[in-house]
């Protein structure tokens, strides 16, 4: 299936509304925690499957062992999100989170499972206020801990060709915590992003 | 023609009776609404509940984090959810399944909706708590399986000790962690004299009587940190961790003298039973996991043409023997 990339008002438009959202979802964020959230200018592309894990591997350093959250979003936009967290700067977000200091495995995998809900709500609702529209969300699930990014994405495994992959560092002022986010909308998701874009552009 | 639009009669009946748990908390954390699933499984009334703070109500709630939880949906207005996987239970409630449960509480999935106003202000936050013991038993019966399943494919099935494939698996683990950090490791492996007369003479039962004893045997003079695996026909292996030569020895030493020291019984029979034991350590330089097995076997053979019964130590010169003494 071949798809039409989105044109390049749509793109502009895009990149406006999800830089908004971005920085509202810092500032939710920040509100959350009560401390400086730091993020990077929200990258927006279209990527094809087999280019997914380089450009994965692109945003975080090599070879970093990481922990993946997703999280399904539907009604109006559909899509599915990423969160990948490094190994270190996790006990800082504990106690931001109200956490006890000391985490088990399963107190852990709640925090990450907390965050990345915090941030993929915060950065996919804020898109969606824009739109106008209502979304809901899937619970977050642990996609896979501790292991080195090759196993969290597996391309022959994908059933997509072609996604839009928009992409958003997040750190924590004075921490070591780094985050970063990957949404992902495959062929039909773009599909109804176009049109919601056309319904804003159109109003204007 | 009109549509038809549910009465709030029909609604709140529904909230009511719907098996799932409802409550409803406002920004002070007081509880606005308590469906019949809360007052069943609680057994506080909604009266009871409604108006009040609800970790006065229920101080056993873990509140920091709980409090924090409800606090960001009204901040940053978005959903939020607990997993019993996580987070067992929010609420301490008996399940219905307390002949064949197995676990002590009803395991719960949570989902925190914010409840917005006219001019999109979070009011209030709906808190959804579904059932879901029946999922968290069949995935601890399911995972028990599994780890069973893991376990029998790492035994041995005529002794039960470990098997050779558990045993290169841990040896290639124990090996790599030795190159990053430096642990010391020994092996020692052994093999029972003369079994081939044991089959000769008194059959195949007998001979894995006697392979069983002696594992069973072996097995009982080890520390829990070693691994003792059979690593074939009459050959076994011990792995020990953090352990030099040195004492390596001292343990295929007891080992030989255990097995010397009385005969293996096999119904009116008494059958002595001896082994020949080599023991090799870790050094810098091995390149492989495979050397170590290569290295104690060296020694083992040694021991063998030396006259069984006895330890040798893999030297890189020369490998030295000890004879059990009896």
């Amino acid at each position: 299936m071949s798809i039409a990339p989105l044109t390049s008002d749509q793109t502009d438009a895009l990149q406006e509304i999800v830089n908004i959202a971005m920085g509202q979802a810092g500032d939710s964020l920040a509100r959350t925690l009560d401390v400086f959230v730091e993020l990077s200018v929200p990258r927006i592309r279209l990527v094809h499957v087999s280019e997914i894990i380089k450009t994965v591997y692109g945003m975080v350093d090599d070879r970093e062992v990481v922990t993946a959250v997703r999280q399904s979003f539907y009604d109006n936009l559909n899509g599915e999100a990423i969160v990948l967290f490094g190994s270190s700067g996790c006990l800082d977000l504990a106690v931001l989170m109200g956490y006890a200091s000391e985490l088990s495995t399963s107190g852990e995998q709640e925090l990450l499972l907390d965050v990345g809900n915090v941030l993929i709500g915060a950065c996919i609702g804020g898109i969606g206020a824009q739109f106008g529209v209502d979304l809901s969300f899937s619970p977050p699930s642990i996609m896979a801990e501790r292991v080195v990014l090759e196993t969290v994405l597996v391309p022959e495994k994908l059933p997509w060709e072609y996604s839009l992959l928009v992409e958003v560092n997040f750190g924590l002022e004075n921490s070591d915590f780094k985050s970063h986010l990957l949404i992902l909308m495959a062929e039909d998701g773009i599909e109804s992003l176009r049109q919601s874009l056309e319904r804003f552009m159109a109003a204007l | 023609m009109e549509r038809p639009v549910p009465s709030p009669e029909l609604l709140d009946f529904i909230v009511d009776r719907v098996s799932v748990g409802v409550l409803v908390v406002d920004r002070d954390m007081n509880v606005v609404l308590w469906n019949r699933f809360m007052e069943t499984n609680s057994g506080r009334s909604a009266a009871e509940v409604v108006g009040q703070n609800l970790f006065k109500s229920f101080p056993e709630l873990p509140a920091t984090w709980l409090e924090r939880k409800i606090t960001n949906v009204f901040v940053i207005k978005n959903f939020s959810f607990t997993s019993w996987e996580q987070r067992p239970y929010l609420f301490h409630f008996r399940h219905n399944r307390p002949v064949t449960g197995g676990i002590d509480a009803m395991n719960q999935n949570c989902t925190f909706l914010p409840v917005k106003d006219a001019n999109d202000e979070v009011v209030y936050v709906c808190i959804t708590l579904f059932d879901v013991t029946d999922t968290s038993i069949s995935q601890s019966m399911l995972r028990n399986a599994l780890r069973s399943l893991a376990d029998a494919s790492n035994r041995d099935g005529l002794t039960g000790v470990y098997n050779r494939r558990y045993l290169e698996h841990l040896l290639s683990q124990e090996f790599s962690r030795a190159q990053r950090y430096g642990n010391m490791i020994s092996l020692i492996m052994l093999d029972i004299d003369h079994f081939k007369n044991v089959n000769d003479t008194h059959g195949h039962l007998a001979g894995d009587d006697v392979l069983r004893n002696t594992a069973r045997r072996l097995r009982g003079c080890l520390r829990d940190i070693d691994t003792f695996a059979r690593y074939g026909g009459e050959e076994f292996a011990v792995v020990l961790p953090e352990t030099p030569w040195e004492g390596a020895l001292i343990v295929a030493e007891r080992l030989c003298q255990a097995m010397g020291s009385h005969p293996v019984t096999f119904g009116e029979l008494a059958l002595p039973v001896t082994i020949s034991l080599g023991v090799s350590q870790l050094v810098p330089g091995i390149p492989r996991y495979e050397e170590l097995i290569r290295r104690a076997d060296t020694a083992l053979y040694q021991s063998k043409f030396s006259g069984r019964n006895r330890v040798t130590v893999y030297h890189e010169e020369n490998t030295s023997s000890s004879e059990a003494s009896e």
